[in-house]
């Protein structure tokens, strides 16, 4: 653990980092979308003769959205459970932050020198999810019921997958401190197993994004909003806030865990982005190629594909560490 | 995978050329409204010369936008267009063809009582040389004296303008009022037969 | 092309179908009208569906003032006799309007007979289904002893479905045993559905148990509107029924009110309408599976199919001078001319679009997750849809060939010796059939249009022969195939007016179509409820018009108001 007062300055400077890293992939993942729909997306150079009216760029539009939420009304409803209703997206914004703290960025160590700090990340990640849960079935409505049931699912299969891919890393590290994990070196079973539990930890994000085909909690045309129905004005935002942290925090996860030494000096700054544009690229063409899976199709495939996979990786994960 | 494959390869196909079109130029950016059809069916628009005031349009007009509005000396006929459902129905019915369907979509205006949402066309009526109510536009009148010299059977013609400057200048009431004075011909269409 | 009387149909009809001694009129084309007496109206039903296989196309009812009510049943006996459609008329006086109902021959009555109930007064004995169709299922029957709210029978078995508005709503937190089977209200307002109805869904857990459809969001008054406006006028009114399907509704007035004559058209008349028809049913098609996908979470291709129909809306417009009210619908003809060289550009423009359109489309049709969306979803079978009284896509879909286009043709060219087209239809009998019977008609259409402007750009002539005068005293059917399915217009000609008609009743193809939803949405996941209900491409605008309301529930209507300003006060717990 390096200088309290460095990780304190670290600390309180990631925050910015943060959203500012989760605002830019959120406006990519926007951007990519519209042009594979033959769209034009939010503009990065506004033309010549609307600039001056509506300024120059709109990179940050993500960002727009969710100060927008927080200039509207909020509406509780009569049978909500108000404590409940109202703290949750405060808790999983919380969460969603903490869990930022302990993986590394290029130049930065924050806490994830802790011991057993991929654990606490793991274990904050879901804690921040498990408010988007409690939060709507406090609301008293039936979307919102049908919703929180559906995540519940979905995050119950999508752990499984998160579980498999990291433990096998940590396996085959054979350690549960995560900048220990981003400083490895590399062999050729490495990088198989970089493939498989990258997979695995790429179909995980791709159910705790709601990207699709994994998307059934929030479908629109079936349960209006699933579990965000009741929500309105600055707790709305705060739960798009809490996913804009959530973003960055799993595409850190993912370079730190998968693509090793990208995580660890400021030197591998201009490596890493262009890693993690890659990783968004990837999600936009997953999301744009499918469309939405029912609940209990969605669980079979995990099951068919997850299981199998997670075992592989198993297996080299163990091999590395014997043999190696 | 390949189906998720081709589709992904028909999807990237526009990826640098959206469909979206900049307002106004269209896919032409050297001209304004390229995209507008020549045919596109927009405000009406009436030629003040030729229009007689018949009131045809106003008979057909399948909205209900058309109004008539007699006051004094004037006829003013003039369509609303927030109730006009541009389906030509008017342009088709001139007799005189001086209704034109234009291009224009872009009418907005800012205030209910703006003229920009009327299309108002003003005729000069004729007053009856006895009652003195004004009961027919003076260009229908001469126009209508037009056509029946057009028209008009050469071996009832002398018969028919003679008997026309007895009635010349009083309206539907005060002939009615006077038919027994005026000493006309009746029934002229069966000299026809006769002859 | 002329439109004529079939001697040989009149010589079956008089010989076979009408009964002993009642009188009748030959129609023009194929259709007869027999008089008969009001008792005799469910044998003749019997005997028609049961001896020769007819369908019924519609029943309803004319408000002749002071001669009384005149039902009207209409038949098409497309099995028996090609081409024959058969109205069978009864007259009763207005003191009291009973008449046996049909319901219990064919289930296709029961909706039509409830409209009847609810709009006329005229009782129906024997019908199943008394509640309010328009109004409010709250509101009080004008049917003594009919009940409001409560059963809804379904093809021959009894859902038990209560939807009290206090019960609506059964917010969990409250007990988990009382919100076992949730009660769950798909609309009015629903991002899912895309005009407003209300689908009462009861589920457990996520599979639906029971389902009742309730429309009656849409009036417009537009059946009145016509009725009032006149023939002309009726045009441009019956074409703003439906903003998707709006060239159907306009051919099939035109159809109509050219079958209370003697009625001929130039056949470049003909082409153009038949050219109008189909670039809106390639647009109606390309817009569902717009609509499907978007439905089941693939919005790539809603942004593609749409930005394909852009094409043909281009095309359109360039036609017609509008990108949905066409305007160019007039009787004996139509009013604008597609000249050759319009002709030339528009067949370049789409040249191109049939190759993208059947390439983009038939990969969806086999991508894995679509497929596991739609294959055995919502199932219909085909006896259930022959019941159930089906038409268009969702009947094709069921292995049931009908189409409008060939069995009663409209007034337009749909000669299958003149253009080269064939009905499609499919044997899945579920959304995945569906969609892949409209994907297809979508490439026929296609084909269609080349075909028509390939004759268009050579050549030229007439495009309309100008009626003066309407006869009084005589009915007319317009049938036409809209992208949803079979169309009915029954207009009336009034008794001495020659501008207005006496009656003009619309029945669109969501209206049959609806009733059969209930039916396959029992034994479904939740999830597939929307992906159901767009399967059957509904149009509720078309769905919802009106007839003449009876004066009785008029007054009413304040008192309902003030309850449920009530009710909503109460809830929220304060006074304003």
């Amino acid at each position: 653990m390096a200088d309290p007062v460095i990780t304190t300055i670290e600390i309180i400077l990631i925050i910015p980092v943060a959203l500012i890293l989760g605002v830019l992939f959120l406006f990519l993942f926007r951007k990519l979308n519209a042009r594979f729909q033959w769209r034009v997306g939010p503009v990065i150079r506004m033309y010549s003769d609307l600039a001056p009216l509506i300024g120059k760029t709109r990179i940050w539009q993500p960002l727009y959205d969710i100060l927008k939420l927080f200039g509207k009304d909020t509406i509780i409803t009569d049978v909500a459970h108000r404590r409940l209703f109202m703290y949750s997206p405060y808790f999983s914004l919380l969460f969603a932050i903490a869990a930022a703290f302990f993986i590394p960025f290029p130049g930065m160590e924050l806490l994830s020198s802790v011991p057993y700090s991929l654990v606490i990340a793991s274990y904050l990640i879901i804690s921040s999810i498990l408010f988007t849960i409690l939060g709507p079935v406090a609301s008293g409505s039936p979307w919102g019921a049908i919703g929180a049931r559906r995540e519940v699912e979905l995050f119950l299969v999508s752990e499984l997958s998160f579980v498999l891919s990291i433990f096998s890393i940590a396996l085959s590290s054979g350690t549960l401190v995560i900048s220990e994990i981003a400083d490895r070196g590399w062999s050729a079973p490495s990088i198989l197993l970089s493939l498989t539990s990258g997979l695995l930890l790429f179909v995980a994000m791709l159910g705790k994004l709601h990207i699709k085909p994994f998307d059934m909690p929030e479908a629109e045309a079936e349960i209006v909003a699933g579990p965000y129905t009741e929500y309105s004005g600055k707790l709305l935002g705060i739960y798009f806030l809490s996913k804009t942290f959530l973003t960055y925090v799993l595409v850190a996860l993912f370079i730190a865990l998968i693509l090793p030494p990208v995580s660890t000096s400021i030197f591998w700054l201009p490596a890493w982005a262009v890693a993690a544009t890659a990783l968004v690229f990837l999600l936009t063409v997953v999301q744009v190629l499918n469309p939405r899976y029912r609940i209990n199709n969605a669980l079979y495939w995990y099951v068919k594909v997850v299981i199998p996979v997670g075992l592989v990786s198993f297996i080299i994960a163990f091999f590395i560490r014997v043999v190696v | 995978m390949s189906i998720p494959a081709k589709i992904l390869k028909q999807v990237l196909s526009r990826y640098s050329s959206p469909m979206t079109l900049k307002y106004p130029s269209g896919v032409d950016p050297s001209k304004k409204y390229s995209q507008i059809p020549e045919g596109l069916r927009g405000v009406p628009e009436r030629d003040a010369e030729k229009c007689v005031g018949c009131r045809a349009c106003f008979m057909v007009c399948s909205g209900r936008a058309t109004r008539i509005i007699d006051l004094g000396d004037k006829r003013t006929i003039s369509i609303f267009l927030f109730r006009c459902t541009y389906c030509a129905h008017c342009q088709e019915s001139c007799p005189e063809e001086a209704l034109k369907m234009t291009s224009k979509f872009e009418f907005t205006i800012g205030e209910r009582e703006d003229k920009g949402a009327y299309v108002d066309t003003d005729l000069e009526m004729l007053r009856c040389k006895s009652c003195n109510t004004a009961f027919l536009p003076k260009k229908m009148e001469k126009r209508v004296f037009e056509r029946l010299q057009e028209k008009m059977n050469p071996l009832v013609k002398e018969v028919v303008l003679s008997d026309y400057k007895k009635l010349e200048g009083y309206c539907p009431e005060c002939r009615r009022a006077r038919s027994t004075n005026f000493d006309t011909h009746t029934k002229k269409w069966l000299w026809l037969e006769v002859k | 092309m002329i439109f004529r009387a079939d001697p040989d149909l009149v010589q079956f009809v008089r010989e076979e179908i009408a009964p002993e001694g009642s009188e009748f009129k030959p129609l023009r084309e194929n259709r007869v009208a027999v008089k008969v007496d009001l008792g005799l109206l469910d044998k003749l039903a019997d005997r028609f569906v049961h001896k020769y296989g007819a369908r019924l196309i519609h029943a309803t009812a004319v408000d002749l003032d002071v001669l009384g009510f005149e039902v009207v049943h209409i038949y098409d006996f497309s099995k028996t006799k090609e081409r024959l459609v058969v109205l069978l008329e009864a007259s009763m006086s207005k003191e009291d309007p009973v008449v046996p109902s049909i319901a219990k021959v064919t289930w296709q009555a029961s909706w039509a007979e409830r409209e009847m109930m609810e709009l006329l007064g005229i009782r129906f004995l024997g019908t199943p289904d008394y509640r309010h169709q328009f109004l409010p299922y709250e509101w009080p029957n004008p049917v003594e002893g009919g009940v409001s709210g409560g059963q809804m029978p379904g093809l021959g078995e009894e859902i038990d479905v209560k939807p009290s508005p206090q019960e609506m709503w059964i917010p969990l937190g409250i007990s988990p045993k009382q919100a076992y089977s949730t009660l769950i209200p798909i609309g009015p307002y629903h991002p899912g559905v895309i005009e407003g109805q209300i689908v009462y869904v009861k589920v457990e857990g996520e599979e639906v148990v029971s389902a009742d459809i309730k429309t009656g969001f849409h009036h417009r008054g537009i059946q009145k509107l016509i009725e009032r406006r006149g023939y002309s006028k009726g045009v441009f009114t019956s074409e703003r029924v439906c903003g998707i399907c709006s060239a159907a509704h306009g051919l099939a007035y035109v159809t109509a009110v050219e079958n209370l004559y003697e009625s001929e058209i130039p056949d470049r008349a003909a082409y153009i309408r038949t050219l109008l028809v189909e670039l809106n049913r390639a647009h109606s098609h390309l817009l569902w599976i717009g609509v499907v996908a978007d439905v089941i979470g693939w919005k790539t291709g809603f942004m593609i199919t749409w930005g394909l129909r852009e094409r043909v809306m281009d095309i359109i417009e360039s036609i017609t001078g509008n990108r949905v009210n066409y305007g160019i619908w007039r009787i004996g003809g139509v009013s604008r001319d597609v000249s050759n060289e319009l002709a030339l550009k528009a067949s370049a423009a789409l040249k191109g679009l049939k190759d993208e359109c059947s390439k983009l489309l038939l990969l969806v049709a086999d991508h894995p997750v679509v497929k596991s969306r739609l294959v055995g979803v919502g199932p219909l079978s085909y006896s259930e849809a022959f019941e159930g009284g089906a038409v268009g896509p969702v009947a094709r879909a069921s292995n049931w060939k009908i189409d409008v286009r060939v069995d009663n043709p409209p007034h337009a060219m749909y000669d299958q010796k003149v253009i080269s087209w064939q009905v499609i239809t499919d044997d899945h009998c579920d959304t995945y059939g569906r969609t892949l019977v409209r994907v297809k008609e979508l490439l026929v259409s296609l084909e269609i249009i080349m075909q028509c402007l390939d004759y268009l750009a050579k050549t030229s002539g007439e495009i309309r022969v100008k009626q003066k005068v309407i006869p009084v005293n005589s009915e007319g059917v317009g049938l036409n195939e809209a992208p949803r399915g079979e169309l009915t217009y029954f207009m009336r000609a009034s008794e001495y007016d020659q501008n207005l008609p006496q009656a003009i009743r619309i029945r669109t193809p969501s209206y049959r179509n609806n009733a059969i939803i209930p039916k396959m949405l029992v034994g479904s996941n939740l999830a597939d409820v929307p992906v159901i209900m767009g399967s059957t491409d509904q149009c509720l605008a078309c769905t919802d018009r009106v007839e003449i309301i009876d004066a009785k529930v008029e007054t009413k209507k304040s008192i309902l108001w003030d309850e449920l300003v009530a009710l909503s006060r109460k809830r929220r717990g304060r006074e304003f």
